[in-house]
């Protein structure tokens, strides 16, 4: 069959940002499916409408997840993308590789798939993206003979992820990149096999600048910061002012708690400090976290479908969350709150849905969480009060 | 009435899966909450591990519409076929 | 082969990260002191043992060939002990020892058409969704769209232009958002603006007419007989187009050449830097879905941040700068026009309205 023209798409091969058209065409000489997928491409481009089908029944043998069916529907014209499902691979903590490992992940691929991958998806999964459904078992059996697993998809915990944390930066506040493998672990029944009402998802953020955004696309948002005071390096400071900065305005100016003076020597009132991290990002040499480091967890935050967006909100002030007693005791947290979500959670109701619907004080009783002024911008300002006979719980 | 075995679990989770063929999709938390108001004393772990033995066997599947649920292994294909 | 399968491996998880962690990495983990960025693309860190952790970060399409794999580890072997590492915003970071090497590894980026930059106040990689390469209810393609901001905006993230902080594009081709663009400093995301067509001679063998009803967050759908077929009605006015319903039954199609396209927002971020975290809020409503170039888009995009990056003050994110500013004036400044789709009419809509006289007047 003679090679489609494709003239719209391949305007994209053109410009200075990489291409993913110009990387389809590195594979199209070797790969029929991926011939295919830009003549669906460019059909699609022209007619202003996708091509592909819902989802179905597809996957490896017992697990519910990691897997997402994918059909086109112009299947006549385009025989090598009937069937082109996706797989979802459980990435190291961190997003960190070996060149090794790298080639061992694409000489699979190349084997049993499209050769196109997406590193990474969206909730952090390396993505292998277009493959058979008789491909699917013999991929599995070689990823794991390998040393990895496929992530999570449907009613299912999603594959936590984490920022770079402990590895290359200074401001983490704990080991993020520990406890995303330590979860993971941990809950591989939950990631593999839909349980849940809907999807659920962890991310650890080492600190406030939340750079794996856990606070807008995580249920469960762990984001580090710490207690007492800031670590100054006054001598530091003064070469930053030498060197030009203008402290008074970047740095003082700017601290949304208007907690720093500076009179050649840089003050902090640590007990007003709300943890923004803007002082630090300006400052990095003269300025550390403090030593007495944990994290906040928020709860909740998820995209519009089906109720509107949410950020998570705090259910726990500070945690220290280092040696394996504090990492049950969140574990648990974690467990009480899914129990109370499987036991009351509708169909697709994330469960910052839940919460929304039932209370959150409810939630916080049912999950033995007390109530603290950290939780709330502000009190009620409604007085419609669901009070309780005295004594009574909920 | 005895405790059943996770064994004799998994057949009756099996029984509904194939009677609600067709007609509703089961999650399996809808499978769970009808064991658990049947007897009591299983809890939750235990009926994990009858879907877990369902499915390691291949007599049930996970599919997807919109929410994961649990099936008979049927003619594999997009939803809209 | 006559062998015995091999028994079936599951649950094994990912491989543990310290397996890929470079020797220097492993000796400072958690005793990183401070960082530097030393020019666009290229950054420092200096951990309390006086090591030196060079970083040089370069863009990507994020779909990338297995071929782009391997030339990115062959780099990583040539220069970096085999070492790399991915962003979460999917730009690929290469870590040396050696600064003598930098400018070696960017010119072989460059030759393979990778450019450097992303850093600090600059545009990263925009995070985004896989649109026409392979979904069924995206409402516009992902990549080319991407792709063609990108290349305008390539000043941007090479450092070649400067910005007040750094701003954080994303895009999500239906309002499923797999790219959680709602918390972004400009977001882009593709929208239905017709109610589904409904088959009702196929839907009862596709799907469940409750789940289908309980799928709705509007009520809009109700279980019907309609031509003799077990079915659902849509009350069209109750619709807003969120294609909920489409993703649990594939009898409820949405996807529309002629009415399907692109919306942009604004303001969002999810630093707790200075200010809160917060959403994006709507800029503009629709913009034609015109590939494969988006020239519509690509010229909004661009003109929101020429505007912004000319008023804006030093480490102001775009939602600060409107904050500051206030909504009347930003749509002045930006030309954007301002409609009454722009007024919130969904629930808890009066959050967003403006409960006070503190009103700004042109003084010009």
């Amino acid at each position: 069959m003679a090679k489609r023209e494709t003239p719209m798409i391949d305007e994209l091969r053109k410009g200075p940002y990489p291409s993913f058209v110009n990387e389809m065409y590195k594979l199209q000489g070797r790969k029929p499916m991926v011939q295919d997928l830009l003549g669906q491409l460019e059909d699609s481009y022209e007619q202003r409408i996708g091509h592909w089908k819902h989802g179905g029944i597809v996957g490896v043998m017992g697990y519910g997840g990691g897997v997402i069916g994918r059909y086109s529907d112009l299947s006549d014209k385009y025989p090598n993308v009937a069937h082109f499902h996706t797989m979802r691979i459980n990435q190291p903590a961190g997003w960190f590789y070996t060149s090794q490992a790298l080639r061992t992940l694409a000489d699979i691929w190349e084997r049993h798939g499209s050769g196109l991958t997406n590193m990474h998806g969206s909730t952090g999964d390396i993505v292998f993206l277009g493959t058979t459904t008789a491909e699917l078992e013999p991929t599995f059996a070689e990823l794991t003979a390998a040393g990895f697993d496929l992530g999570g998809s449907g009613s299912c915990m999603r594959t936590p992820s984490a920022c770079v944390g402990p590895a290359r930066c200074e401001w983490a506040c704990y080991d993020t990149l520990k406890l995303c493998y330590n979860l993971t672990q941990e809950f591989q029944d939950e990631l593999h096999r839909p349980m849940f009402p809907y999807k659920f998802k962890f991310k650890c953020a080492g600190c406030p600048n939340d750079c794996v955004a856990s606070i807008a696309r995580a249920d469960m948002s762990i984001i580090g910061t710490w207690k007492d005071a800031i670590q100054i390096d006054q001598a530091e400071v003064e070469k930053y002012a030498k060197a030009g900065l203008d402290i008074e305005g970047a740095v003082v100016a700017k601290c949304p708690s208007q907690c720093i003076s500076y009179n050649g020597k840089l003050t902090i009132d640590d007990g007003e400090c709300v943890h923004c991290m803007h002082c630090l990002n300006v400052m990095p040499k003269a300025l550390r976290p403090g030593r007495e480091r944990g994290a906040t967890l928020l709860l909740g935050s998820k995209a519009p479908i089906m109720e509107g967006a949410l950020l998570s909100s705090v259910i726990v002030p500070f945690i220290n969350i280092d040696d394996p007693e504090e990492y049950e005791q969140f574990k648990e947290l974690v467990r009480r709150i899914w129990e109370f979500w499987d036991e009351n959670g509708k169909n697709r109701e994330r469960v910052g849905e839940l919460i929304q619907r039932i209370g959150m004080p409810t939630f916080l009783d049912a999950v033995g969480l007390d109530p603290e002024p950290e939780m709330i911008s502000a009190p009620r300002d409604n007085p419609y009060i669901f009070f309780q006979p005295e004594g009574e719980e909920a | 009435m005895a405790a059943p075995t996770v064994e004799q679990i998994a057949e009756e989770m099996y029984q509904m899966v194939a009677e609600s063929m067709g007609k509703k999709n089961l999650k399996a938390n809808d499978l769970t909450k009808a064991i658990q108001a049947k007897y009591p004393e299983v809890d939750r772990d235990m009926c994990k591990a009858a879907i877990r033995i369902l499915m390691d066997s291949g007599r049930c599947v996970y599919a997807y519409f919109g929410g994961s649920y649990i099936q008979l292994p049927h003619k594999e294909g997009a939803a809209n076929e | 082969m006559a062998e015995a399968p091999a028994k079936r491996i599951t649950d094994i998880g990912p491989p543990h990260f310290e397996k890929f962690l470079p020797p220097i990495v492993k000796k400072n983990y958690g005793k990183w002191k401070y960082h530097e960025i030393l020019k666009p693309g290229v950054m420092v860190h200096t951990a309390e043992s006086g090591d030196k952790l060079y970083t040089v970060r370069a863009a990507s399409p994020r779909l990338i060939a297995v071929d782009t794999i391997r030339m990115f580890a062959d780099l990583a072997d040539k220069y970096c002990g085999g070492h790399l590492r991915f962003t979460s915003r999917n730009n690929v970071e290469f870590l040396l020892t050696d600064p003598s090497k930098i400018d070696a590894l960017v010119a072989d980026l460059a030759k393979e058409g990778f450019p450097i930059g992303g850093l600090g106040a600059q545009i990263s990689n925009i995070v985004h969704t896989q649109g026409w390469v392979h979904c069924h209810s995206a409402a516009t393609d992902a990549s080319g769209v991407v792709k063609s901001v990108m290349d305008a905006l390539m000043p941007y993230f090479k450092g070649e232009k400067r910005l007040p902080a750094k701003t954080r594009v994303a895009l999500a081709c239906c309002l499923n958002m797999c790219g959680a663009v709602h918390c972004s400093d400009i977001a882009i995301l593709g929208v239905h603006t017709r109610p589904p067509k409904v088959k009702n001679d196929v839907l009862k063998k596709l799907c469940e007419v409750p789940t289908t009803v309980a799928a709705c967050p509007t009520g809009a759908i109700r279980p019907a007989n309609v031509d003799g077929f077990e079915s659902v009605t849509v009350e069209e006015q109750l619709c807003m187009y969120c294609a909920n319903c489409y993703t649990v039954c594939p009898a409820m199609p949405l996807n529309n050449p002629d009415t399907d396209g692109l919306s942009i927002w604004v303001g969002g971020k999810v630093s707790n830097a200075r200010s809160e975290p917060r959403f994006s809020k709507l800029a503009i409503p629709f913009l034609p879905n015109n590939p494969p170039r988006w020239p519509e888009v690509v010229q909004a995009v661009t003109n929101i941040i020429e505007v912004y990056a000319a008023n804006a003050r030093n480490f102001e994110r775009i939602g600060d700068w409107i904050e500051r500013i206030g909504w009347p004036r930003f749509f002045k400044l930006t030309g954007i026009q301002f409609t009454r789709y722009h007024i919130d009419d969904f629930k808890h809509a009066g959050w967003t309205f403006k409960r006070s006289a503190h009103i700004k007047f042109d003084q010009d």
